[in-house]
Protein backbone atom coordinates (compact mmCIF):
# COMPACT_ATOMS: atom_id res chain seq x y z
CA UNK A 1 0.00 0.00 0.00
CA UNK A 2 2.86 2.38 0.76
CA UNK A 3 3.86 2.36 -2.90
CA UNK A 4 0.64 4.16 -3.79
CA UNK A 5 1.08 6.84 -1.14
CA UNK A 6 4.69 7.35 -2.26
CA UNK A 7 3.49 7.67 -5.80
CA UNK A 8 0.86 10.26 -4.88
CA UNK A 9 3.60 12.31 -3.21
CA UNK A 10 5.83 12.04 -6.27
CA UNK A 11 3.12 13.56 -8.47
CA UNK A 12 3.36 16.62 -6.18
CA UNK A 13 1.98 19.66 -8.01
CA UNK A 14 -0.07 17.77 -10.61
CA UNK A 15 -3.83 18.10 -10.43
CA UNK A 16 -5.43 15.09 -8.75
CA UNK A 17 -9.10 15.75 -8.12
CA UNK A 18 -11.67 18.21 -9.40
CA UNK A 19 -14.45 18.33 -6.85
CA UNK A 20 -17.19 20.92 -6.42
CA UNK A 21 -15.50 23.73 -8.31
CA UNK A 22 -12.08 23.16 -6.74
CA UNK A 23 -9.06 21.38 -8.14
CA UNK A 24 -6.75 19.69 -5.63
CA UNK A 25 -3.15 18.68 -6.30
CA UNK A 26 -1.52 15.37 -5.49
CA UNK A 27 0.52 17.11 -2.79
CA UNK A 28 -2.70 18.34 -1.19
CA UNK A 29 -4.20 14.87 -1.42
CA UNK A 30 -1.13 13.26 0.17
CA UNK A 31 -1.17 15.87 2.94
CA UNK A 32 -4.87 15.31 3.62
CA UNK A 33 -4.30 11.55 3.81
CA UNK A 34 -1.65 12.25 6.49
CA UNK A 35 -4.04 14.47 8.44
CA UNK A 36 -6.81 11.91 8.34
CA UNK A 37 -4.33 9.21 9.33
CA UNK A 38 -3.42 11.17 12.45
CA UNK A 39 -7.07 11.66 13.22
CA UNK A 40 -7.74 7.92 13.00
CA UNK A 41 -4.85 7.19 15.34
CA UNK A 42 -5.97 9.90 17.76
CA UNK A 43 -9.53 8.57 17.77
CA UNK A 44 -8.38 5.05 18.51
CA UNK A 45 -9.38 3.40 15.24
CA UNK A 46 -7.09 0.35 15.33
CA UNK A 47 -5.65 -1.50 12.35
CA UNK A 48 -7.76 -4.53 11.48
CA UNK A 49 -11.07 -2.85 12.36
CA UNK A 50 -13.90 -3.01 9.88
CA UNK A 51 -14.83 0.59 9.16
CA UNK A 52 -17.86 1.73 7.20
CA UNK A 53 -17.27 4.96 5.30
CA UNK A 54 -20.62 6.55 4.52
CA UNK A 55 -19.89 9.08 1.82
CA UNK A 56 -19.98 10.00 -1.84
CA UNK A 57 -16.78 10.61 -3.77
CA UNK A 58 -15.16 13.86 -2.67
CA UNK A 59 -11.65 15.13 -1.97
CA UNK A 60 -12.17 14.40 1.73
CA UNK A 61 -13.80 10.99 1.39
CA UNK A 62 -11.06 9.83 -0.99
CA UNK A 63 -8.34 11.07 1.37
CA UNK A 64 -10.09 9.33 4.25
CA UNK A 65 -10.42 6.13 2.27
CA UNK A 66 -6.68 5.99 1.62
CA UNK A 67 -5.92 6.96 5.22
CA UNK A 68 -8.05 3.98 6.27
CA UNK A 69 -6.45 1.43 3.96
CA UNK A 70 -3.00 2.72 4.81
CA UNK A 71 -3.96 2.25 8.45
CA UNK A 72 -4.70 -1.38 7.48
CA UNK A 73 -8.38 -1.27 8.29
CA UNK A 74 -11.06 -3.04 6.28
CA UNK A 75 -13.13 -0.35 4.60
CA UNK A 76 -16.80 -0.68 3.71
CA UNK A 77 -17.66 2.25 1.43
CA UNK A 78 -21.38 2.91 1.49
CA UNK A 79 -22.98 5.72 -0.47
CA UNK A 80 -25.67 7.70 1.24
CA UNK A 81 -28.25 6.64 -1.34
CA UNK A 82 -28.55 3.27 0.39
CA UNK A 83 -30.91 4.83 2.96
CA UNK A 84 -32.68 2.46 5.31
CA UNK A 85 -30.52 -0.49 4.31
CA UNK A 86 -27.50 0.99 6.08
CA UNK A 87 -27.94 -0.98 9.29
CA UNK A 88 -28.30 -4.25 7.39
CA UNK A 89 -25.11 -3.50 5.51
CA UNK A 90 -23.23 -2.70 8.70
CA UNK A 91 -24.38 -5.95 10.28
CA UNK A 92 -23.64 -8.05 7.19
CA UNK A 93 -20.13 -6.65 6.86
CA UNK A 94 -19.26 -7.05 10.59
CA UNK A 95 -18.70 -3.29 10.84
CA UNK A 96 -16.89 -2.14 13.99
CA UNK A 97 -16.85 1.61 13.35
CA UNK A 98 -18.95 3.94 11.23
CA UNK A 99 -17.41 7.10 9.80
CA UNK A 100 -19.51 9.85 8.30
CA UNK A 101 -18.29 13.00 6.66
CA UNK A 102 -20.64 15.85 7.31
CA UNK A 103 -19.45 19.26 8.55
CA UNK A 104 -16.98 17.31 10.55
CA UNK A 105 -15.78 13.73 10.55
CA UNK A 106 -17.80 11.61 12.96
CA UNK A 107 -16.66 8.20 14.15
CA UNK A 108 -19.24 6.05 15.88
CA UNK A 109 -19.37 2.41 16.93
CA UNK A 110 -21.11 0.00 14.56
CA UNK A 111 -24.22 -1.94 15.59
CA UNK A 112 -23.71 -4.26 18.56
CA UNK A 113 -23.22 -7.90 17.68
CA UNK A 114 -23.11 -11.07 19.71
CA UNK A 115 -20.14 -12.97 18.31
CA UNK A 116 -16.68 -11.99 17.14
CA UNK A 117 -15.74 -11.10 13.64
CA UNK A 118 -15.84 -13.22 10.47
CA UNK A 119 -13.07 -15.76 9.89
CA UNK A 120 -12.11 -14.07 6.60
CA UNK A 121 -11.79 -10.71 8.32
CA UNK A 122 -9.58 -12.36 10.91
CA UNK A 123 -7.44 -13.79 8.13
CA UNK A 124 -6.82 -10.30 6.72
CA UNK A 125 -6.03 -8.98 10.19
CA UNK A 126 -3.53 -11.75 10.74
CA UNK A 127 -1.89 -10.97 7.40
CA UNK A 128 -1.76 -7.28 8.28
CA UNK A 129 -3.48 -6.32 5.04
CA UNK A 130 -6.10 -3.71 4.36
CA UNK A 131 -9.48 -4.82 3.08
CA UNK A 132 -12.39 -3.60 1.02
CA UNK A 133 -15.97 -4.76 1.29
CA UNK A 134 -18.26 -4.18 -1.69
CA UNK A 135 -21.91 -5.14 -1.86
CA UNK A 136 -23.57 -6.85 -4.80
CA UNK A 137 -26.61 -5.17 -6.26
CA UNK A 138 -29.22 -7.31 -4.67
CA UNK A 139 -30.88 -7.86 -8.03
CA UNK A 140 -30.54 -11.59 -7.34
CA UNK A 141 -31.64 -11.54 -3.72
CA UNK A 142 -30.09 -10.01 -0.63
CA UNK A 143 -26.95 -7.93 -1.39
CA UNK A 144 -23.83 -9.99 -0.81
CA UNK A 145 -20.94 -8.52 1.18
CA UNK A 146 -17.74 -9.31 -0.72
CA UNK A 147 -14.37 -9.06 0.95
CA UNK A 148 -11.33 -8.04 -1.10
CA UNK A 149 -7.74 -8.00 0.07
CA UNK A 150 -7.23 -4.34 -0.81
CA UNK A 151 -3.41 -4.49 -0.83
CA UNK A 152 -3.69 -7.20 -3.41
CA UNK A 153 -6.34 -5.39 -5.45
CA UNK A 154 -4.35 -2.15 -5.51
CA UNK A 155 -1.20 -4.00 -6.59
CA UNK A 156 -2.96 -4.78 -9.85
CA UNK A 157 -2.63 -1.04 -10.70
CA UNK A 158 1.00 -0.71 -9.71
CA UNK A 159 2.40 -1.18 -13.23
CA UNK A 160 0.32 1.67 -14.69
CA UNK A 161 2.66 4.17 -16.34
CA UNK A 162 2.42 7.82 -15.34
CA UNK A 163 0.21 9.71 -17.74
CA UNK A 164 -1.27 13.19 -18.04
CA UNK A 165 -4.90 12.49 -18.61
CA UNK A 166 -8.23 13.72 -17.36
CA UNK A 167 -10.82 11.17 -16.44
CA UNK A 168 -14.40 11.47 -15.28
CA UNK A 169 -15.48 9.12 -12.51
CA UNK A 170 -18.93 7.83 -13.23
CA UNK A 171 -19.53 5.14 -10.63
CA UNK A 172 -19.10 5.53 -6.88
CA UNK A 173 -16.55 3.87 -4.68
CA UNK A 174 -19.01 1.36 -3.36
CA UNK A 175 -18.81 -0.15 -6.85
CA UNK A 176 -15.89 -2.03 -8.38
CA UNK A 177 -16.16 0.17 -11.49
CA UNK A 178 -15.84 3.35 -9.45
CA UNK A 179 -12.98 1.86 -7.45
CA UNK A 180 -11.28 0.88 -10.70
CA UNK A 181 -11.45 4.45 -12.01
CA UNK A 182 -10.08 5.82 -8.74
CA UNK A 183 -7.14 3.42 -8.61
CA UNK A 184 -6.38 3.90 -12.30
CA UNK A 185 -6.35 7.68 -12.00
CA UNK A 186 -4.21 7.83 -8.90
CA UNK A 187 -1.74 5.19 -10.07
CA UNK A 188 -1.23 7.12 -13.33
CA UNK A 189 -1.21 10.59 -11.82
CA UNK A 190 -4.28 11.58 -13.82
CA UNK A 191 -6.84 14.20 -12.91
CA UNK A 192 -10.11 12.67 -11.76
CA UNK A 193 -13.21 14.81 -12.22
CA UNK A 194 -16.00 14.11 -9.73
CA UNK A 195 -19.38 15.12 -11.17
CA UNK A 196 -21.81 16.76 -8.75
CA UNK A 197 -24.72 15.36 -10.73
CA UNK A 198 -25.20 12.70 -13.37
CA UNK A 199 -27.62 14.67 -15.48
CA UNK A 200 -26.26 14.41 -19.07
CA UNK A 201 -26.22 18.19 -19.48
CA UNK A 202 -24.12 18.62 -16.32
CA UNK A 203 -21.73 15.82 -17.17
CA UNK A 204 -21.16 17.29 -20.65
CA UNK A 205 -20.58 20.74 -19.18
CA UNK A 206 -17.91 19.30 -16.83
CA UNK A 207 -16.27 17.50 -19.76
CA UNK A 208 -16.00 20.84 -21.54
CA UNK A 209 -14.81 22.72 -18.45
CA UNK A 210 -12.07 20.25 -17.45
CA UNK A 211 -11.28 19.00 -20.96
CA UNK A 212 -12.04 15.46 -19.89
CA UNK A 213 -10.38 12.87 -22.12
CA UNK A 214 -11.69 9.63 -20.72
CA UNK A 215 -15.34 9.01 -19.91
CA UNK A 216 -16.36 5.70 -18.38
CA UNK A 217 -20.13 5.26 -18.61
CA UNK A 218 -22.94 2.79 -19.09
CA UNK A 219 -24.75 2.37 -22.42
CA UNK A 220 -27.97 3.58 -20.76
CA UNK A 221 -26.28 6.83 -19.75
CA UNK A 222 -24.62 7.31 -23.13
CA UNK A 223 -28.00 6.94 -24.80
CA UNK A 224 -29.37 9.67 -22.51
CA UNK A 225 -26.54 11.94 -23.65
CA UNK A 226 -27.66 11.37 -27.23
CA UNK A 227 -31.41 11.73 -26.76
CA UNK A 228 -31.07 14.80 -24.52
CA UNK A 229 -28.85 16.28 -27.25
CA UNK A 230 -26.58 17.41 -24.41
CA UNK A 231 -23.59 16.62 -26.61
CA UNK A 232 -24.63 19.39 -29.03
CA UNK A 233 -24.55 22.10 -26.36
CA UNK A 234 -20.95 21.62 -25.25
CA UNK A 235 -17.52 21.35 -26.75
CA UNK A 236 -16.63 17.72 -26.14
CA UNK A 237 -13.70 17.62 -28.52
CA UNK A 238 -11.33 16.77 -25.64
CA UNK A 239 -12.86 13.27 -25.36
CA UNK A 240 -10.42 10.63 -26.56
CA UNK A 241 -11.85 7.49 -25.06
CA UNK A 242 -15.30 6.42 -23.96
CA UNK A 243 -15.34 3.21 -21.99
CA UNK A 244 -18.56 1.36 -21.45
CA UNK A 245 -19.58 -1.55 -19.34
CA UNK A 246 -22.03 -2.84 -16.72
CA UNK A 247 -24.52 -3.97 -19.38
CA UNK A 248 -24.45 -5.05 -23.04
CA UNK A 249 -23.88 -2.26 -25.55
CA UNK A 250 -26.40 -2.25 -28.40
CA UNK A 251 -24.34 -2.10 -31.61
CA UNK A 252 -26.85 0.39 -33.03
CA UNK A 253 -26.14 2.77 -30.13
CA UNK A 254 -22.40 2.40 -30.63
CA UNK A 255 -22.84 3.58 -34.22
CA UNK A 256 -24.88 6.61 -33.16
CA UNK A 257 -22.26 7.45 -30.53
CA UNK A 258 -19.48 7.34 -33.09
CA UNK A 259 -21.40 9.93 -35.10
CA UNK A 260 -22.00 12.12 -32.04
CA UNK A 261 -18.38 12.00 -30.77
CA UNK A 262 -16.31 11.44 -33.88
CA UNK A 263 -12.99 12.09 -32.11
CA UNK A 264 -13.40 9.43 -29.44
CA UNK A 265 -12.46 5.80 -29.39
CA UNK A 266 -14.71 3.27 -27.72
CA UNK A 267 -13.61 0.52 -25.40
CA UNK A 268 -15.67 -2.16 -23.71
CA UNK A 269 -14.62 -2.71 -20.11
CA UNK A 270 -15.42 -5.88 -18.28
CA UNK A 271 -15.30 -7.01 -14.73
CA UNK A 272 -17.26 -8.21 -11.78
CA UNK A 273 -17.25 -7.20 -8.13
CA UNK A 274 -16.05 -10.72 -7.38
CA UNK A 275 -13.03 -10.74 -9.70
CA UNK A 276 -12.11 -7.10 -10.29
CA UNK A 277 -11.89 -5.29 -13.61
CA UNK A 278 -10.07 -7.07 -16.44
CA UNK A 279 -7.91 -5.34 -19.01
CA UNK A 280 -9.76 -5.53 -22.30
CA UNK A 281 -9.41 -4.40 -25.87
CA UNK A 282 -12.20 -3.85 -28.38
CA UNK A 283 -11.93 -5.12 -31.95
CA UNK A 284 -12.81 -1.66 -33.25
CA UNK A 285 -14.67 1.44 -32.16
CA UNK A 286 -17.88 0.28 -33.77
CA UNK A 287 -17.64 -3.32 -32.63
CA UNK A 288 -18.93 -4.88 -29.46
CA UNK A 289 -16.39 -7.68 -29.83
CA UNK A 290 -13.71 -7.55 -27.15
CA UNK A 291 -10.79 -9.50 -25.89
CA UNK A 292 -9.77 -10.11 -22.30
CA UNK A 293 -6.08 -9.25 -22.32
CA UNK A 294 -4.99 -9.46 -18.74
CA UNK A 295 -2.11 -11.39 -17.24
CA UNK A 296 -3.99 -11.41 -13.91
CA UNK A 297 -7.19 -12.92 -15.30
CA UNK A 298 -7.94 -16.27 -16.86
CA UNK A 299 -11.24 -17.02 -18.49
CA UNK A 300 -13.12 -19.93 -19.95
CA UNK A 301 -16.53 -20.37 -21.50
CA UNK A 302 -18.78 -23.09 -20.16
CA UNK A 303 -22.18 -23.63 -21.82
CA UNK A 304 -21.97 -20.14 -23.28
CA UNK A 305 -21.33 -18.61 -19.85
CA UNK A 306 -18.16 -16.68 -19.07
CA UNK A 307 -16.13 -17.98 -16.12
CA UNK A 308 -13.28 -15.95 -14.63
CA UNK A 309 -10.42 -16.67 -12.33
CA UNK A 310 -8.33 -13.71 -11.30
CA UNK A 311 -5.54 -12.73 -8.97
CA UNK A 312 -7.76 -9.93 -7.71
CA UNK A 313 -10.74 -11.99 -6.75
CA UNK A 314 -12.51 -11.74 -3.43
CA UNK A 315 -11.52 -13.76 -0.40
CA UNK A 316 -15.18 -14.61 -0.03
CA UNK A 317 -18.62 -13.42 0.98
CA UNK A 318 -19.23 -12.36 4.57
CA UNK A 319 -22.94 -13.11 4.51
CA UNK A 320 -23.48 -15.73 1.83
CA UNK A 321 -22.17 -19.13 0.72
CA UNK A 322 -19.68 -19.31 -2.14
CA UNK A 323 -22.36 -20.20 -4.71
CA UNK A 324 -21.19 -18.99 -8.07
CA UNK A 325 -17.63 -20.15 -7.40
CA UNK A 326 -16.43 -23.62 -8.32
CA UNK A 327 -14.33 -25.61 -5.85
CA UNK A 328 -11.23 -24.77 -7.86
CA UNK A 329 -11.89 -21.05 -7.73
CA UNK A 330 -13.63 -20.20 -10.99
CA UNK A 331 -16.29 -17.52 -10.77
CA UNK A 332 -19.36 -18.09 -12.92
CA UNK A 333 -20.20 -14.56 -14.02
CA UNK A 334 -23.75 -15.23 -15.18
CA UNK A 335 -22.88 -13.39 -18.39
CA UNK A 336 -23.53 -15.18 -21.65
CA UNK A 337 -21.00 -14.64 -24.41
CA UNK A 338 -20.58 -15.38 -28.08
CA UNK A 339 -17.15 -16.19 -29.39
CA UNK A 340 -15.60 -14.98 -32.62
CA UNK A 341 -12.27 -15.55 -34.35
CA UNK A 342 -8.94 -14.70 -32.69
CA UNK A 343 -10.18 -14.94 -29.12
CA UNK A 344 -12.75 -12.14 -29.40
CA UNK A 345 -15.91 -12.31 -27.28
CA UNK A 346 -19.20 -10.51 -27.20
CA UNK A 347 -21.29 -10.13 -24.07
CA UNK A 348 -24.85 -10.93 -25.10
CA UNK A 349 -26.62 -10.62 -21.78
CA UNK A 350 -27.24 -12.04 -18.36
CA UNK A 351 -28.17 -15.68 -18.06
CA UNK A 352 -31.10 -14.79 -15.80
CA UNK A 353 -32.40 -12.24 -18.31
CA UNK A 354 -32.75 -14.72 -21.16
CA UNK A 355 -36.40 -14.84 -22.18
CA UNK A 356 -37.70 -18.31 -22.97
CA UNK A 357 -40.55 -18.14 -25.48
CA UNK A 358 -41.92 -21.63 -25.89
CA UNK A 359 -38.42 -23.09 -25.62
CA UNK A 360 -36.73 -20.54 -27.84
CA UNK A 361 -34.22 -18.20 -26.27
CA UNK A 362 -34.37 -14.46 -26.70
CA UNK A 363 -31.63 -12.09 -25.54
CA UNK A 364 -33.14 -8.72 -24.55
CA UNK A 365 -30.08 -6.85 -25.80
CA UNK A 366 -30.50 -8.16 -29.33
CA UNK A 367 -34.10 -6.97 -29.53
CA UNK A 368 -33.23 -3.63 -27.92
CA UNK A 369 -30.46 -3.02 -30.41
CA UNK A 370 -32.88 -3.42 -33.33
CA UNK A 371 -35.70 -1.48 -31.64
CA UNK A 372 -33.36 1.48 -31.18
CA UNK A 373 -33.05 1.75 -34.95
CA UNK A 374 -36.83 2.11 -35.39
CA UNK A 375 -38.06 5.58 -36.33
CA UNK A 376 -39.15 7.57 -33.29
CA UNK A 377 -37.71 5.22 -30.64
CA UNK A 378 -35.32 7.03 -28.31
CA UNK A 379 -34.81 4.39 -25.67
CA UNK A 380 -36.18 0.97 -24.90
CA UNK A 381 -35.97 -1.95 -22.54
CA UNK A 382 -36.91 -5.53 -23.31
CA UNK A 383 -37.76 -8.15 -20.72
CA UNK A 384 -39.75 -11.33 -20.26
CA UNK A 385 -43.19 -11.65 -18.69
CA UNK A 386 -44.88 -14.85 -17.64
CA UNK A 387 -47.31 -16.21 -20.19
CA UNK A 388 -49.52 -19.25 -19.77
CA UNK A 389 -49.22 -20.23 -23.43
CA UNK A 390 -45.52 -19.88 -24.15
CA UNK A 391 -44.03 -19.83 -20.66
CA UNK A 392 -42.73 -16.34 -21.20
CA UNK A 393 -43.50 -13.61 -23.68
CA UNK A 394 -41.34 -10.69 -24.81
CA UNK A 395 -42.35 -7.24 -23.60
CA UNK A 396 -40.79 -3.94 -24.58
CA UNK A 397 -40.98 -0.57 -22.89
CA UNK A 398 -40.27 2.18 -25.38
CA UNK A 399 -39.57 5.88 -24.97
CA UNK A 400 -40.73 7.95 -27.94
CA UNK A 401 -39.49 11.29 -29.20
CA UNK A 402 -43.04 12.40 -30.01
CA UNK A 403 -46.24 11.16 -28.36
CA UNK A 404 -48.26 8.71 -30.52
CA UNK A 405 -51.22 6.46 -29.68
CA UNK A 406 -49.92 3.21 -28.08
CA UNK A 407 -51.80 0.84 -30.39
CA UNK A 408 -50.51 2.60 -33.49
CA UNK A 409 -46.98 2.50 -32.06
CA UNK A 410 -47.26 -1.20 -31.37
CA UNK A 411 -48.50 -1.96 -34.86
CA UNK A 412 -45.83 0.15 -36.54
CA UNK A 413 -43.02 -1.30 -34.44
CA UNK A 414 -44.13 -4.90 -34.92
CA UNK A 415 -44.25 -4.38 -38.67
CA UNK A 416 -40.79 -2.74 -38.52
CA UNK A 417 -39.33 -5.62 -36.50
CA UNK A 418 -40.89 -8.33 -38.65
CA UNK A 419 -38.30 -7.94 -41.38
CA UNK A 420 -35.40 -7.82 -38.93
CA UNK A 421 -36.03 -10.41 -36.23
CA UNK A 422 -37.39 -13.94 -35.92
CA UNK A 423 -41.08 -13.90 -35.05
CA UNK A 424 -40.56 -15.26 -31.53
CA UNK A 425 -38.22 -12.36 -30.69
CA UNK A 426 -40.75 -9.68 -31.58
CA UNK A 427 -42.33 -8.16 -28.47
CA UNK A 428 -45.86 -9.27 -27.75
CA UNK A 429 -46.48 -6.28 -25.57
CA UNK A 430 -45.13 -2.83 -26.30
CA UNK A 431 -45.66 -0.22 -23.60
CA UNK A 432 -45.04 3.44 -24.22
CA UNK A 433 -43.26 4.86 -21.16
CA UNK A 434 -41.71 8.18 -20.16
CA UNK A 435 -38.37 6.59 -19.26
CA UNK A 436 -37.00 3.10 -19.05
CA UNK A 437 -36.44 1.50 -15.69
CA UNK A 438 -32.81 2.15 -14.87
CA UNK A 439 -31.16 2.45 -11.49
CA UNK A 440 -29.09 5.24 -9.98
CA UNK A 441 -26.03 3.78 -11.67
CA UNK A 442 -27.68 4.12 -15.08
CA UNK A 443 -28.05 0.44 -15.62
CA UNK A 444 -31.28 -1.06 -16.92
CA UNK A 445 -33.32 -3.18 -14.54
CA UNK A 446 -35.03 -5.73 -16.76
CA UNK A 447 -37.94 -6.55 -14.58
CA UNK A 448 -40.79 -4.38 -13.54
CA UNK A 449 -41.10 -4.58 -9.80
CA UNK A 450 -37.52 -4.09 -8.75
CA UNK A 451 -36.12 -0.74 -7.86
CA UNK A 452 -33.03 -2.08 -6.10
CA UNK A 453 -29.79 -0.49 -7.20
CA UNK A 454 -26.86 -2.09 -8.90
CA UNK A 455 -26.33 -5.27 -10.88
CA UNK A 456 -23.31 -6.94 -12.33
CA UNK A 457 -20.66 -4.54 -13.49
CA UNK B 1 -71.74 -5.90 -25.10
CA UNK B 2 -71.05 -9.00 -27.19
CA UNK B 3 -71.00 -6.90 -30.36
CA UNK B 4 -68.54 -4.46 -28.83
CA UNK B 5 -66.27 -7.32 -27.75
CA UNK B 6 -66.45 -8.92 -31.18
CA UNK B 7 -65.53 -5.63 -32.85
CA UNK B 8 -62.47 -5.41 -30.61
CA UNK B 9 -61.44 -8.96 -31.59
CA UNK B 10 -62.00 -8.16 -35.27
CA UNK B 11 -59.85 -5.04 -35.07
CA UNK B 12 -57.05 -7.10 -33.51
CA UNK B 13 -57.47 -9.78 -36.20
CA UNK B 14 -57.24 -7.13 -38.91
CA UNK B 15 -53.86 -6.06 -37.56
CA UNK B 16 -52.77 -9.69 -37.31
CA UNK B 17 -53.86 -10.29 -40.88
CA UNK B 18 -51.66 -7.46 -42.07
CA UNK B 19 -48.71 -8.43 -39.92
CA UNK B 20 -48.82 -12.13 -40.73
CA UNK B 21 -49.78 -11.68 -44.37
CA UNK B 22 -52.93 -13.80 -43.89
CA UNK B 23 -55.80 -12.32 -45.93
CA UNK B 24 -58.19 -14.96 -44.53
CA UNK B 25 -58.16 -13.06 -41.22
CA UNK B 26 -59.00 -9.72 -42.81
CA UNK B 27 -62.78 -10.28 -42.81
CA UNK B 28 -63.37 -12.09 -39.55
CA UNK B 29 -66.69 -13.32 -38.17
CA UNK B 30 -67.73 -15.22 -35.04
CA UNK B 31 -66.83 -18.51 -36.73
CA UNK B 32 -63.30 -17.45 -37.69
CA UNK B 33 -60.99 -20.12 -36.35
CA UNK B 34 -58.19 -18.88 -34.18
CA UNK B 35 -56.20 -21.66 -32.56
CA UNK B 36 -56.57 -25.40 -32.80
CA UNK B 37 -57.18 -27.96 -35.54
CA UNK B 38 -58.64 -25.48 -38.04
CA UNK B 39 -56.94 -22.46 -36.56
CA UNK B 40 -55.24 -19.73 -38.53
CA UNK B 41 -52.82 -18.84 -35.75
CA UNK B 42 -49.81 -20.57 -34.27
CA UNK B 43 -49.18 -20.25 -30.55
CA UNK B 44 -46.99 -17.21 -30.94
CA UNK B 45 -49.55 -15.41 -33.08
CA UNK B 46 -52.22 -16.35 -30.54
CA UNK B 47 -50.15 -14.88 -27.70
CA UNK B 48 -49.85 -11.67 -29.69
CA UNK B 49 -53.53 -11.56 -30.54
CA UNK B 50 -54.51 -12.05 -26.91
CA UNK B 51 -52.14 -9.32 -25.74
CA UNK B 52 -53.62 -7.04 -28.37
CA UNK B 53 -57.18 -7.82 -27.33
CA UNK B 54 -56.30 -7.31 -23.65
CA UNK B 55 -54.92 -3.89 -24.47
CA UNK B 56 -57.92 -2.91 -26.56
CA UNK B 57 -60.35 -4.05 -23.86
CA UNK B 58 -58.44 -1.93 -21.36
CA UNK B 59 -58.44 1.09 -23.71
CA UNK B 60 -62.03 0.81 -24.95
CA UNK B 61 -63.85 -0.67 -21.97
CA UNK B 62 -61.62 0.47 -19.14
CA UNK B 63 -61.27 -3.07 -17.74
CA UNK B 64 -58.05 -4.98 -17.16
CA UNK B 65 -58.41 -8.65 -18.06
CA UNK B 66 -55.94 -11.51 -18.47
CA UNK B 67 -56.68 -13.90 -21.30
CA UNK B 68 -53.63 -16.15 -21.37
CA UNK B 69 -53.67 -17.82 -17.99
CA UNK B 70 -54.29 -21.17 -16.35
CA UNK B 71 -57.99 -20.54 -16.07
CA UNK B 72 -58.37 -20.04 -19.80
CA UNK B 73 -56.34 -23.19 -20.41
CA UNK B 74 -58.53 -25.26 -18.15
CA UNK B 75 -61.89 -24.32 -19.68
CA UNK B 76 -63.84 -27.30 -21.00
CA UNK B 77 -64.13 -25.67 -24.39
CA UNK B 78 -61.08 -23.71 -25.40
CA UNK B 79 -61.86 -19.98 -25.39
CA UNK B 80 -59.34 -19.66 -28.19
CA UNK B 81 -61.11 -21.85 -30.77
CA UNK B 82 -62.93 -19.08 -32.62
CA UNK B 83 -63.54 -15.35 -32.42
CA UNK B 84 -66.96 -16.20 -31.00
CA UNK B 85 -65.69 -18.45 -28.18
CA UNK B 86 -63.12 -15.81 -27.28
CA UNK B 87 -65.85 -13.16 -27.13
CA UNK B 88 -67.93 -15.42 -24.84
CA UNK B 89 -64.97 -15.89 -22.53
CA UNK B 90 -64.23 -12.16 -22.40
CA UNK B 91 -67.89 -11.47 -21.65
CA UNK B 92 -67.67 -13.95 -18.77
CA UNK B 93 -64.55 -12.27 -17.39
CA UNK B 94 -66.13 -8.81 -17.68
CA UNK B 95 -69.34 -9.95 -15.99
CA UNK B 96 -67.29 -10.94 -12.96
CA UNK B 97 -66.18 -7.34 -12.65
Amino acid sequence: MDWLIDRLRSFAGKSALADGGKVYTYAQLAARIEEHGSLLAARGVQPGRVVALVAEYSFDSIALFFALVRHRTIVVPVTTGVGGELDDRFADAFVDDVIRIEDDISIQPGPPRAGGTHALVQRLRDAGHSGLVLFSSGSEGKPKAMLHDFDNLADHYRARPARDSVMMVFLMFDHIGGMNTLLNCLAMGALMVIPDSRVPERVCSLIEQHKVQILPASPTFLNLVIISEAFRHHDLSSLRLVTYGTEPMPESLLLRLSEAFPGAKYLQTFGTSETGIAKTSSLSCTSTLMKIDDPDQEYRIVDGELWLKSKTQILGYLNAPMDGFTDDGWFKTGDLVETAADGFLRIVGRRKEVINVGGQKVMPAEVESVLLTAPGVEDCMVFGEANALTGQAVTADVVLGEPRPPLAVKKALRLFLRTKLDAYKIPTRINVVDRTNFNQRFKKIRHKDDSSPGGSV
Amino acid sequence: MKEKILSIIYAALNDASEELGKPELARPGPETHLYGRKGHLDSLALVNLLADVEQRVADDLGKAIVLADERAMSQKRSPFATAGTLADYIELLLSEG
